[in-house]
C-alpha cells in the first residue's frame, strides 16, 4: 500500500486536475486537503456500493468475479461527475482495488481509504513544501526538472517510511 | 541525435503505477511486455476505428476499453489493474481531445509511419526502462540486501540518476 500512496501521490501532484500552485503554498495546502477529501469520499462511496452489492443473494460471487469492471465504471462515473482528471480516476480505481483485495469488511475498507487519502495528502504537502523552498535556491540547470523532482520524492518517501516504521 | 525529454517523461510516469507490482525481474518483464503489446493494440485500434466514435464519446470509449481489458486480464491471469495507468501515460492522450480532428488524416498517409514509430519507440523504451529498474531492484534488494529498495525511495533515487543522465546527454550532430 505504501508503494501505491507514493506512486499516485506523485502522479496526482504532477498531473492532477488543479495542481497546487507553487507560488502560494497556503492555497496549495488547502487544495491538497480538498483533493484528499474528494479521494477519500469517492473511494469510500465505491467501497460502500460494493459492500451493498455483495450483501444480496448470488451477487457476492458476481462481485468477486467482476472486481474491476463494477468499481472501475463507478470510479469513472464519479470522477466525471466531479470533473476530475483522468489521473484521479486511475488513482481511485487502483486504491479501491488494492483496499478491497486486502481488507475484508466495509469499516476496514473505509479505514484503508482514509489511510491512502491521508498518505497521499501528506506526501503531496511535503512535496509542495520542498518544491516551494527550492524556488529560492540556486539549483544548477542540469538538476532542474525530473532529476530534482525524483530526488525530492525519494527523500520524502524515505522519511515517511522511517516515521511509519517508528510509529507502527 | 538527442533523445527527447518527452520520451523520458512518458516512460517515467508510466513506470510509477507499475512500481506498485511486487514482481521480480521475470514477472516484471512479462507484465511490461503485455503493457507494450496492449499499448500498440490500443493505438492501432483507435487509429483505425476512432472515426466510428462520436468526438464527445471518444474519451469515454477509451477508458471503457481500458476497464474492460483490465477486467479481462484480471479474469484470465489475475494481473492487478494498475497496468492500465501505465497504458494511459504511454498512449498519446492528445487524440482524445475534442478539438483533435482525426478525419483529416488518411489511413494511408505519410503521417502514419511517423505516428506509429513514436508509439513503437515509447513502448520499446518503456519495456527497457522497466527491465533496467527491475534488474536494479532485484540486485539491490536480493543480492546486496539493501533495505532502501524495499520501498519507493530506492527506485526514485535510481530514476533520479537516470533522469540526470538523460537530461545531460551529449548532443551529437549527424555526419
Amino acid at each position: 500500500m505504501y508503494f501505491l500512496i507514493i506512486s499516485f501521490g506523485f502522479l496526482l501532484a504532477m498531473r492532477g486536475a488543479r495542481p497546487a500552485p507553487l507560488q502560494k503554498p497556503v492555497e496549495g495546502l488547502k487544495r491538497i486537503g480538498r483533493e484528499a477529501t474528494d479521494l477519500f469520499l469517492t473511494m469510500s462511496l465505491i467501497l460502500a456500493l460494493g459492500a451493498f452489492a455483495t450483501a444480496f443473494g448470488k451477487s457476492p460471487l458476481i462481485a468477486r468475479e467482476y472486481a474491476i469492471l463494477g468499481p472501475g465504471l463507478a470510479a469513472y462515473l464519479l470522477s466525471r461527475y466531479q470533473k476530475k482528471t483522468d489521473v484521479f480516476f486511475l488513482a481511485v480505481m487502483a486504491g479501491v482495488f488494492m483496499i478491497s483485495s486486502e481488507r475484508h469488511g466495509l469499516v476496514q475498507g473505509i479505514f484503508g481509504a482514509g489511510v491512502v487519502s491521508a498518505g497521499i495528502a501528506l506526501f503531496q504537502s511535503c512535496f509542495l513544501g520542498l518544491r516551494y523552498k527550492l524556488l529560492f535556491s540556486h539549483m544548477p540547470v542540469s538538476m532542474r526538472g525530473w532529476p530534482n523532482l525524483c530526488l525530492l520524492a525519494g527523500f520524502i518517501s524515505l522519511v515517511l517510511w522511517s516515521l511509519g516504521s517508528l510509529v507502527f | 541525435m538527442k533523445l527527447p525529454e518527452s520520451l523520458f517523461s512518458r516512460m517515467f510516469l508510466a513506470y510509477l503505477p507499475f512500481m506498485v507490482y511486487p514482481y521480480g525481474f521475470f514477472k516484471a518483464g512479462v507484465a511490461a511486455l503485455w503493457i507494450v503489446l496492449f499499448l500498440w493494440i490500443t493505438v492501432a485500434f483507435f487509429w483505425f476505428f476512432r472515426r466510428f466514435f462520436p468526438d464527445r464519446s471518444l474519451k469515454c470509449a477509451f477508458f471503457l476499453w481500458l476497464i474492460v481489458w483490465a477486467q479481462a486480464a484480471w479474469t484470465l491471469t489475475k494481473l492487478p489493474p494498475y497496468w492500465i495507468a501505465s497504458v494511459f501515460f504511454l498512449a498519446p492522450v492528445s487524440f482524445l481531445e475534442e478539438t483533435a480532428k482525426p478525419g483529416h488524416v488518411r489511413v494511408f498517409s505519410r503521417e502514419v509511419p511517423r505516428y506509429f514509430f513514436e508509439r513503437v519507440l515509447a513502448g520499446t523504451g518503456f519495456a527497457g526502462f522497466v527491465m533496467l529498474l527491475a534488474l536494479v531492484r532485484e540486485i539491490g534488494e536480493k543480492r546486496l540486501g539493501m533495505h532502501l529498495f524495499e520501498q519507493p525511495a530506492g527506485m526514485f533515487l535510481v530514476i533520479a540518476a537516470v533522469a540526470f543522465l538523460w537530461k545531460n546527454q551529449p548532443y551529437r550532430r549527424r555526419g
